[in-house]
C-alpha cells in the first residue's frame, strides 16, 4: 500500500512538473490570459482590438527577454487577478490547492483505516 | 380565429399546472391519511393520481410548446424569447430555451421518472414502490409551487406585443435544441433514486436487494447525463468557434459534478449488492448527487455564473432554488441519520487488492475529483461574494491538478475488474498484468517513434489509456464473449479511448490567431492558410458574411468555407465554423466579423488532431452506460 503510494507520487510531482511545459511559449502566455471585452474568451481564441493590441504588448516583452512572472506581474497590476485563468497563489486563494490536498489526506487516512492485510 | 386560438393554448395551459399542483398535492396527503390511520392504501388509484398529474403537466408542456409554435405573444415567456420570423424548429426548442420553459420541462422530467418507476416496477413490493412515489410527489410538489409563483410560464403581459423579442441566436443550433432535454433527463432522473433512497431508509428496506433495484434507476439518468454533455461539449466545439472541445467553463462543471458524485455512486452500489457494505457511503452518494444536480441547475439558473450581478437583479429564484436544495438536503439527512443506523453496519473492513478495495480507491480519487470540480467552480464566485475580488480559474488548473490522477485512475480501471469480492486474489492474476503492461509499454514506444513525440506526460497518458484497453480486449477474448459485462466493457474501453484521444489532441493539435486580408496568405508551422474569397447573403433574421479558405499542409489541401452571422433580433453575432476531417483529425477555420472584408479578417485557425476520437469514445461511454442499463445481470457474484 505504503509502495504504491509512494509510486504515485513519484509520478504525480513529476508530471506535475513536466506538464504542459512543452508548449509554444507565446501561445501558452495568451492562452492564459482574459479577453477582457469577449466573453470568457482567451486572448489566443480572440481577434478583438483589446486582444490584438495586448499581443503586441506581450510579443514585445517576450522580445525584451522577460520572464512569464514579469509579463504577469504588469498584466495584473494594470488589469486584477481576473485577467489571468491560472490564478495566483495568495492567501486568498490558497484554498484552491489547500482543500483538495486535505481531501487527499483525509481520504487516504479513511481508506488506511479501513483496509485490512490479512492475506486469505 | 387565429389569435383565439392561441390564447386557448395558454389558457389551457395554465389550467393544466394548476389541476397538476392539486393533483399532486393528493398524491401525498392520500399517502399520509392511510400512514397516519394505518388504514391499508388502495395502491391503484394512488398511482392513479401520480400518472394523472404526469399527464396534467405534460399536457401543460404541450399547451406551452403550442403557445411558442404560434407565438402567441401574450405570454411574457414568449414575447422575451420567440420571435415570428424565427424557424418553426427553434420556436419549439425555444419552449425550453428560457427560464420558465426549462423550469416546466424540468418538472416534467421529474413526473416522467415517477411515471416510467410505476410502469416498470411491477415486481416491487408495494410498500417500497408507494413510499417512493410520494417522495418523488413531494419533490414534484415543491417545483410546481416554485413554477408557478415564482416562473409562471403562462404569465400574461398587456397590452399584447407585436413582436417578440427572439431567442439568443448562439441557442439557434439542433444540437443546442437537443442538449437541455437530454441533460435534464440525466439531472432530473436522479431525483427518483433519490426518492427510492428515502423510502428504502423509511420502510427499512435499504439493503443489498435495494441497491439491485436501485442500479437501473443510476445507469439511465447516468446515460442520458453522459450524452447530454457529449452533446453540450460537441456543440460548443463546431458552434462557439473556440477549437477544443471542453474549457472548463463553470457552466460544464456545473454538469460534470453530478456525473463525477454518479459514476462514483454507480460502483460503490456494486459493493453493497454483491459484498453488502458500504451502505451508509452509498447513501450518502445518492444523496449528493441528487443535491448536485439541484445546486447545477441552480448555478446555471440563477445567471450566478455569468455575473454576480446578474442574481441580484432576480434574486428571488435563485433565492428561492438554495431553499429548495437546503431543505431536500436537511431532510435527507435527518432520514438517513435516523434510519442509518439500523442497517448495514459499516465497520467493515476490505481486503487490500479484493474487488472491493479496487472501488474504495475508484470512490477515493473520484471525490477527489469532485472536490477539484466544486472548489474551482465555487470559490471565484464566494471570493467575490465575500471578498469583492474577481479570479479566473482556467483548464491550467483542473489539467495540472487531475492530469496525474486520470493515470492512476486508468490503471485502476484495468486492474480492478479482475480481482475478486472478499479475497486478495492479486498474486493469481498477477502475470496477467505484467504482459498487459509489457504489451503496453512495447506499444507506447511503437507510437512515440512513429509520431517522433518524446515526452513523459505523453508517454504516461498513452501507456496508461493503452494498458486499460488491453486489458478489456485481453477480457474480452479470455472469456471467450460468454458471461461478459457489456455495460462496464464500453463505458471502461471508452473512457480508455477518451484519454487516448485527449492525449494525442494535445500534444498534436495545432491553433494560430491571425487576420489575412483578402487574396492574401499566412503561414504557421508547416501550415499555410489562404484567403481567397468573400461575400456577404441577407437571410430572414440574420446577414452572413462567407470567407473562402484553402488550408494547406504537406500535399493535403482542403478548402473552408466558414462564415459569421449578425442576428437583427437581438443583435448578436454568432459564428458558423467550417470544419473538414482528414480522416480522424479537423481542420477548422471560425472568423470574425469585418465591415470590409478586403481589408482582412480576423481568423482563427486550429488542427485538432485526433478529435474525432474523442465524439466516439462519448458515443462508446454512452452506450456502456444504456448496456448497464438494459442488462440485468451485470456483474457476477464472485
Amino acid at each position: 500500500m505504503r509502495f504504491l503510494f509512494c509510486i504515485f507520487l513519484f509520478i504525480y510531482f513529476l508530471s506535475t512538473q513536466l506538464a504542459f511545459s512543452s508548449l509554444d511559449r507565446e501561445i501558452e502566455i495568451y492562452k492564459n490570459i482574459r479577453c477582457l471585452v469577449c466573453q470568457g474568451q482567451s486572448l489566443n481564441d480572440s481577434n478583438s482590438d483589446f486582444a490584438n493590441d495586448l499581443k503586441k504588448i506581450i510579443k514585445t516583452k517576450l522580445d525584451n527577454n522577460e520572464t512569464d512572472k514579469q509579463i504577469y506581474k504588469y498584466l495584473v497590476e494594470r488589469y486584477g487577478d481576473w485577467i489571468l485563468f491560472d490564478p495566483p497563489i495568495k492567501t486568498k486563494t490558497m484554498f484552491l490547492w489547500l482543500i483538495p490536498l486535505l481531501t487527499l489526506i483525509i481520504g487516504f487516512y479513511i481508506l488506511r483505516k479501513k483496509i485490512s492485510f490479512s492475506k486469505d | 380565429m387565429e389569435i383565439g386560438r392561441q390564447h386557448m393554448a395558454s389558457d389551457f395551459g395554465l389550467v393544466s399546472l394548476v389541476l397538476a399542483l392539486m393533483i399532486t398535492a393528493l398524491v401525498p396527503l392520500l399517502f399520509l391519511k392511510h400512514a397516519a390511520f394505518k388504514t391499508e392504501l388502495n395502491y391503484n388509484s394512488f398511482y392513479f393520481f401520480f400518472k394523472i398529474s404526469f399527464f396534467l403537466i405534460l399536457s401543460a408542456f404541450i399547451f406551452l410548446v403550442i403557445s411558442f409554435v404560434f407565438s402567441d405573444f401574450s405570454i411574457l415567456a414568449v414575447y422575451e424569447n420567440s420571435h415570428i420570423d424565427k424557424p418553426l424548429f427553434y420556436k419549439i426548442s425555444g419552449t425550453w430555451g428560457n427560464h420558465e420553459g426549462s423550469m416546466l420541462l424540468f418538472i416534467l422530467v421529474i413526473s416522467l421518472y415517477g411515471f416510467l418507476f410505476i410502469l416498470f416496477s411491477k415486481n416491487l413490493n408495494e410498500s417500497l414502490k408507494s413510499t417512493t412515489v410520494f417522495f418523488q410527489s413531494i419533490i414534484q410538489l415543491i417545483f410546481l409551487f416554485f413554477l408557478i409563483f415564482t416562473s409562471n410560464p403562462f404569465e400574461k403581459i398587456i397590452p399584447v406585443p407585436n413582436q417578440g423579442l427572439g431567442l439568443n441566436p448562439i441557442l439557434q443550433d439542433p444540437l443546442l435544441a437537443a442538449h437541455p432535454p437530454f441533460l435534464y433527463l440525466g439531472y432530473v432522473g436522479f431525483s427518483l433514486l433519490f426518492s427510492l433512497l428515502l423510502a428504502g431508509l423509511i420502510t427499512n428496506q435499504y439493503s443489498a436487494n435495494w441497491a439491485s433495484i436501485a442500479k437501473r434507476w443510476i445507469f439511465l439518468p447516468w446515460t442520458f447525463l453522459t450524452f447530454g454533455i457529449a452533446l453540450g461539449s460537441f456543440w460548443a466545439y463546431y458552434e462557439l468557434g473556440w477549437g477544443g472541445y471542453w474549457f472548463w467553463d463553470p457552466v460544464e462543471n456545473a454538469s460534470l459534478m453530478p456525473w463525477i458524485a454518479s459514476t462514483a455512486l454507480i460502483h460503490s452500489i456494486l459493493v453493497m449488492e454483491k459484498a453488502k457494505k458500504l451502505f451508509n457511503w452509498t447513501a450518502i452518494l445518492a444523496i449528493l448527487t441528487f443535491v448536485l444536480s439541484l445546486f447545477g441547475t441552480f448555478l446555471v439558473r440563477s445567471g450566478i455564473l455569468n455575473s454576480v450581478h446578474a442574481f441580484a437583479n432576480d434574486p428571488r429564484r435563485g433565492f428561492f432554488i438554495l431553499i429548495i436544495i437546503s431543505a431536500l438536503t436537511f431532510a435527507a439527512f435527518v432520514i438517513f441519520i435516523l434510519k442509518s443506523s439500523r442497517q448495514g453496519k459499516d465497520n467493515a473492513s476490505y481486503i487490500f487488492l479484493s474487488r472491493e478495495f479496487s472501488i474504495l480507491v475508484n470512490n477515493y480519487l473520484l471525490i477527489f475529483a469532485l472536490t477539484v470540480v466544486i472548489i474551482g467552480t465555487t470559490y471565484p464566485i464566494l471570493l467575490s461574494v465575500f471578498a469583492g475580488e474577481s479570479i479566473s480559474i482556467g483548464p491550467k488548473y483542473y489539467n495540472t491538478i487531475l492530469a496525474p490522477f486520470v493515470f492512476v485512475f486508468l490503471i485502476l480501471m484495468a486492474i480492478g475488474p479482475y480481482l475478486k469480492w472478499g479475497k486478495n486474489f492479486f498474486s493469481v492474476v498477477r502475470f496477467k498484468f505484467i504482459n498487459i503492461l509489457l504489451v503496453s509499454i512495447f506499444l507506447t514506444a511503437i507510437i512515440s517513434f512513429i509520431l517522433q513525440k518524446q515526452d513523459i506526460v505523453f508517454w504516461l497518458g498513452i501507456a496508461c489509456s493503452v494498458y486499460l484497453i488491453i486489458s478489456i480486449i485481453y477480457e474480452t477474448y479470455y472469456l471467450k464473449f460468454t458471461n461478459l459485462n457489456y455495460g462496464r466493457l464500453f463505458s471502461h474501453a471508452g473512457f480508455g479511448l477518451l484519454i487516448f484521444s485527449i492525449t494525442l489532441n494535445y500534444f498534436f493539435s495545432k491553433e494560430f490567431t491571425t487576420k489575412i486580408p483578402l487574396g492574401g496568405s499566412a503561414n504557421y508551422q508547416d501550415f499555410k492558410i489562404t484567403f481567397v474569397n468573400s461575400f456577404s447573403q441577407k437571410q430572414k433574421n440574420y446577414e452572413e458574411l462567407f470567407g473562402y479558405y484553402e488550408v494547406e499542409k504537406g500535399s493535403t489541401k482542403v478548402s473552408l468555407k466558414p462564415s459569421i452571422r449578425k442576428y437583427n433580433q437581438p443583435e448578436q453575432f454568432t459564428s458558423e465554423t467550417s470544419i473538414k476531417n482528414q480522416w480522424l483529425s479537423d481542420f477548422y477555420i471560425a472568423m470574425d466579423y469585418s465591415k470590409d472584408p478586403s481589408n482582412g479578417i480576423g481568423v482563427r485557425f486550429y488542427f485538432n488532431y485526433f478529435i474525432g476520437l474523442i465524439w466516439f469514445s462519448f458515443v462508446l461511454i454512452t452506450l456502456g452506460g444504456f448496456l448497464g442499463f438494459i442488462q440485468r445481470k451485470n456483474e457476477k457474484s464472485n
